[in-house]
């Protein structure tokens, strides 16, 4: 029997190892290439480990210096983009549009669920349901409208576009989160408040926004990991560094057969950090908010 | 928080985040935050993209766009051209060759066109119709002295109705290269006259173990140089793609169906193509020709100046040798710099520099074709203007990694691609997208070329 | 509060003035107003334009001329030999990335129940894929399975696993299997991540039961804990179906559609006829058929979940 269970126990740290192979290798790779020269990166078998180390493409993305290994190649057509200097302005994009839309979902959102939780009224329950249930549309079947729309309206290439589309996106599932939290908090609670003489916004910020703090913390990171990963809207409606989202960026360089791969892997190193790190840090929200996002009950 | 109060229902809602943990977690959330707000204002306070790589500086500055090929070298000779310029301001963008294209069509479509642009002699006739680009010599009238100097095929690129459009960046051929050494290993001193002896002599080089895959051709739908190189192949034979506006290459029998059956064997029945022929684009089947690992390749010719003369281990193997197949013909191309219509109804002040800019590049400073001859003598790219020919110094270049001689012969022998209309860009994304179909097996060699034909006729 | 303070509070409430209490219509429109607003603009009404540029001949290379060609976009490209191939295309990546997205979620739910010493560190391993990108997780997959310079087949020829390269990105067949694996490490931390909540909501009281019953690991599995997996089970499947037809950046850094068609589906079918092909008239009628698939899926998943019992 116990020996049973060690077998047993030793299978599933196998299949542990093994699951955390499977999602790290890729991370770890691009990791690798982005710390390569480019010759390195075709010797077979490649070097796992970087040999030689070069941080020569993270500078030239950062500074434009092109790096050495390229140039001593002499007549090699050389393996760089204009493209890849503006990896950081793209970054820039994306935090901008992401804070954007977190935003619009904080301010209107919370607003919109309030209301929704809190009053009955004609029209109400109609609005709540068109809203609850285009959340689940999806980009693709109106990504091709929208870029029509938007080029009707001159809004092609902006930033602001971004905000109010991924907004649209976001918005139902922020009030769908934030519906179900303020109505779980008693009335009771902003009814004494107000009694003892706060006004409504006063009872909102003071009593009840703390109590729902966890909803609005998953769905502040929600629409900012979609915002910020979104990738067909950004390809369709921008086409300058003025409001190219990072997504956009990297995945041109990617298609470019003529940038070197070690330039394509320091895009898409560049390209994660931030989402990882709000999906590290925000984490128990994001998951919570996963779980009543799909409605699912146990 | 609610858990203290009966009957809340908060404590008991499942969807709730763990309650104990919320309240444990509000506390240590805000450091995080905290950080992430900072890092978010840092970024935010960086400062805007350098005036070279944004489309800052409004009115005074030329947008140039260009594919992503030897990026370093156009930032040079716009240094130059600044300088000798002073007050004019270009910046340059560049997007892959593979979405160039697309790219295009989405700027002057979406209202940011630039002011002068590559682009090649398959497209012309969509941008004139679309009114993308405008007539140059009416424009800039200083261009029409250059036009005696160049190859017909090129003026006929460059030329719709009667009206030129461009001023050639470069022009070139598809041509055959090969590995002299490898050959030489596996017993041959002669390269293929033929496909049918190329193939054996792949046979050969693979069965000594010199090469896997001793060919090696991009075929990827994406890259535009396939169907470029596949109409090489069918004017090697001595066929044509169009009689005029009609199709001829689905007709059985046709050197279109035996240059796709020859592909399809390659990759499939003689094994001695490489399959990830589908997938690599020119600048991955030049790093692995490079590397040694094929005998065989179908390229533009400025890619044996590179083979030869770059950091590849082969360097100085390669020869080139006329096409393959009973008329040894080839399919000859030329890329340029077009003047927008938007630059050309901007006001006297853009296009007056914008005609300066397409000077400079594609026609004479000082007397001479310096940009043009750059790249002849730098990267070995082709060129459309002749008298370069009987320039000593570009005559030695072109003997270091290639053969003059040689290259004058095919180029005799070349013709531009049939069938160019204002919907070959579009009929031609179709056509690559069946011929990797047929290569990789999903479908028949004659299913795909009536696929081709069927699409054509959709379009007309 | 004292439960006894609660009950007077909850008296002088109901009692309380209206104007405490209830908003006025202004607010109440006008809070909710402009959410829905917003997207309505960005649901409704590109659906609608997309209908009506969809009845239309809209070439982005012959502009101004937009006639009425009523259902001849439709049929063009639902008759074309690229939908058929895209169609099927679709159908086959659905119908096997939907249950094996299913079983893996599951497989590492399971995993991640477990009192594991590392468990804790698994768990948030798991969003990870998530989390970033969709583009990026496509082109680390590309830089692991290319042909010639691929990380997969250097650690294939390296092990002497193979003595070639192997196509991975262009034999039609494992390009195919390449998306559908790129497309299940994007996509299973969503259902593991369910599938857990799951499991830990389920009493030990009763898994404890059917052990004292004599219920083995596998017994215990399938009429235990699968039974009251319903919920979130069929909210995975409908769900990744969804995400299944709407798979669009992984095959647009992977692949590009190819090689040939093989790995061309439905919504990269859509892209490719309006921004390459630039026929607005025919991208907006497929764009269109689309949607209408999509919701027919939301209704579906609307109709379980309200069985479930669930208050939208």
């Amino acid at each position: 029997m116990k020996g049973r269970r060690a077998l047993g126990r030793a299978l599933l740290a196998v299949a542990g190892l093994a699951l955390a192979a499977f999602i790290l290798v890729p991370f770890l790779w691009a990791l690798s290439a982005s710390l390569q020269t480019e010759t390195a990166l075709f010797k077979r078998p490649p070097d796992w480990i970087p040999r030689p180390f070069t941080v020569a493409n993270y500078e030239y993305v950062l500074t434009g210096k092109v790096p050495a290994a390229y140039e001593q190649r002499g007549l090699l057509r050389s393996p760089i983009t204009q493209e890849a200097r503006l990896l950081p302005w793209g970054l820039q994009n994306s935090f901008l549009v992401a804070l954007g839309v977190v935003a619009l979902n904080l301010v209107l959102g919370t607003i919109a669920s309030y209301t929704f939780a809190r009053e009955r009224f004609r029209g109400g329950r109609v609005a709540l349901l068109f809203v609850l249930g285009s959340r689940l549309l999806v980009p693709v079947a109106v990504a091709i409208p929208i870029y029509m729309t938007l080029q009707r309206l001159g809004l092609l290439d902006t930033k602001l576009a971004l905000v109010l589309v991924h907004g649209a996106f976001t918005l139902p599932f922020t009030i769908w989160v934030l519906t179900l939290f303020f109505q779980a908090i008693p009335r009771e609670l902003e009814e004494a408040a107000m009694l003892d003489g706060c006004g409504r916004f006063s009872a909102l910020r003071r009593v009840v926004l703390p109590l729902a703090a966890p909803g609005l913390a998953a769905v502040g990171s929600f629409s900012f990991l979609f915002s910020y990963n979104e990738f067909l809207f950004a390809l369709l409606t921008t086409s300058t560094v003025r409001s190219k989202t990072i997504p956009v960026m990297i995945s041109a360089i990617s298609v470019n057969p003529d940038a070197s791969y070690t330039l394509i892997s320091v895009g898409i190193i560049m390209a994660i950090i931030a989402p990882i790190a709000v999906a590290l840090l925000f984490r128990r929200y994001i998951v919570s908010g996963l779980i009543s996002s799909l409605g699912e009950r146990t | 928080m609610a858990a203290s109060r009966p009957g809340s229902g908060l404590a008991s809602d499942p969807r709730a985040p763990n309650v104990r943990t919320g309240r444990r977690r509000r506390a240590t959330r805000r450091p995080p935050v905290l950080a992430l707000v900072v890092l978010a204002l840092v970024l935010v306070a960086a400062c805007s993209p350098p005036r070279e790589l944004s489309g800052g500086g409004g009115k005074n500055t030329l947008q140039f766009v260009a594919w992503s090929y030897s990026i370093e070298t156009i930032n040079d000779n716009i240094k130059q051209f600044e300088t000798a310029n002073p007050g004019t301001d270009v910046q340059l963008s560049d997007y892959a060759w593979n979405d160039y294209h697309d790219v295009m069509a989405t700027k002057f479509t979406g209202g940011s066109p630039p002011d002068v642009q590559y682009s090649s002699d398959h497209w012309l006739q969509e941008w004139v119709s679309a009114g993308w680009i405008a007539p140059i010599e009416e424009h800039c009238p200083e261009v029409g002295q250059y036009k005696s100097e160049w190859a017909p095929y090129a003026t006929q690129g460059m030329t719709y109705n009667g009206k030129l459009y461009g001023l050639p960046y470069y022009a070139d051929l598809v041509i055959l290269i090969y590995n002299d050494k490898m050959l030489r290993q596996a017993g041959f001193n002669q390269p293929p006259q033929t496909w049918e002896e190329l193939t054996s002599q792949a046979l050969a080089i693979k069965q000594k173990g010199i090469a896997k895959y001793p060919v090696n051709i991009p075929l990827k739908k994406d890259d535009p140089w396939s169907i470029e190189i596949f109409y090489s192949l069918v004017y090697s034979l001595g066929g044509h793609m169009f009689d005029g506006e009609n199709p001829v290459f689905a007709r059985p029998g046709s050197e279109a169906g035996r240059a796709l059956q020859w592909l399809v064997d390659a990759r499939d029945k003689h094994k001695v193509m490489d399959p990830a022929s589908l997938e690599v684009s020119e600048p991955d089947v030049v790093k692995t020709m490079g590397a040694g690992k094929h005998a065989f390749t179908v390229l533009a010719k400025y890619n044996l100046a590179e083979l030869n003369q770059g950091n590849h281990s082969q360097k100085g193997n390669f020869k080139t040798a006329l096409m393959p197949g009973s008329s040894h013909a080839t399919v000859g191309f030329v890329r340029f710099y077009a003047l927008s219509s938007a630059a050309a109804k901007a006001g006297k002040d853009k296009l007056t520099q914008s005609c300066k800019l397409l000077n400079y590049f594609g026609g004479k400073s000082d007397g001479e074709y310096k940009v043009v001859k750059r790249w002849a003598l730098e990267k070995g790219l082709g060129f459309a203007n002749l008298p370069l020919y009987s320039d000593p110094e570009v005559q030695k270049a072109i003997n270091s990694w290639g053969d003059a001689k040689l290259e004058r012969q095919q180029a005799q022998l070349a013709r531009s691609k049939e069938g160019l209309t204002r919907f070959w860009g579009t009929w031609d994304i179709s056509a690559r997208e069946q011929i990797s179909a047929a290569v990789s097996g999903q479908v028949g060699v004659q299913q795909a070329l009536t696929s081709m034909e069927k699409r054509w006729a959709e379009l007309r | 509060m004292g439960g006894a303070t609660l009950a007077r509070t909850r008296r002088r409430a109901q009692a309380g003035g209206g104007a405490v209490r209830t908003a006025s219509s202004l607010y109440r429109w006008g809070s909710v107003a402009p959410v829905v607003a917003l997207i309505a603009l960005f649901t409704l009404f590109p659906l609608a334009y997309a209908a009506w540029t969809s009845v239309r001949g809209v070439l982005l290379t012959q502009p101004g001329s937009t006639p009425f060609v009523g259902s001849d976009n439709y049929a063009d490209v639902i008759r074309g030999s690229a939908f058929h191939g895209a169609a099927r295309n679709s159908l086959l990546f659905t119908a096997v990335t939907v249950p094996l997205v299913t079983v893996l979620g599951l497989a590492v739910a399971l995993l991640l129940n477990q009192r594991l010493p590392g468990v804790g560190a698994l768990r948030v391993l798991v969003l990870l894929p998530w989390s970033i990108p969709l583009v990026s997780a496509g082109i680390m997959w590309r830089l692991l399975l290319h042909g010639n310079f691929g990380a997969l087949n250097g650690a294939l020829l390296q092990l002497g696993i193979v003595d070639h390269d192997i196509p991975w990105l262009s034999s039609p067949r494992l390009a195919m299997w390449s998306v559908v694996a790129a497309h299940l490490w994007r996509e299973f931390p969503l259902p593991a991540v369910l599938f857990l909540a799951g499991l830990q909501t389920i009493p030990t009281s009763v898994l404890d039961a059917a052990r004292v019953d004599g219920a083995g690991t596998w017994q215990r599995f399938r009429f235990v804990i699968l039974p009251l997996l319903k919920a979130p089970l069929l909210i995975v499947l409908v769900y990744e179906t969804m995400i299944a037809i709407a798979v669009f950046d992984l095959v647009y850094v992977l692949t590009g559609g190819g090689p040939g068609t093989a790995t061309t589906l439905i919504s990269w079918l859509a892209y490719v006829i309006t921004f390459r092909f630039l026929n607005l008239g025919q991208g907006a009628a497929l764009s269109f058929l689309i949607s209408l698939a999509i919701l027919a899926l939301i209704s579906l998943y609307i109709r379980i979940v309200r069985v479930e019992g669930e208050t939208p």
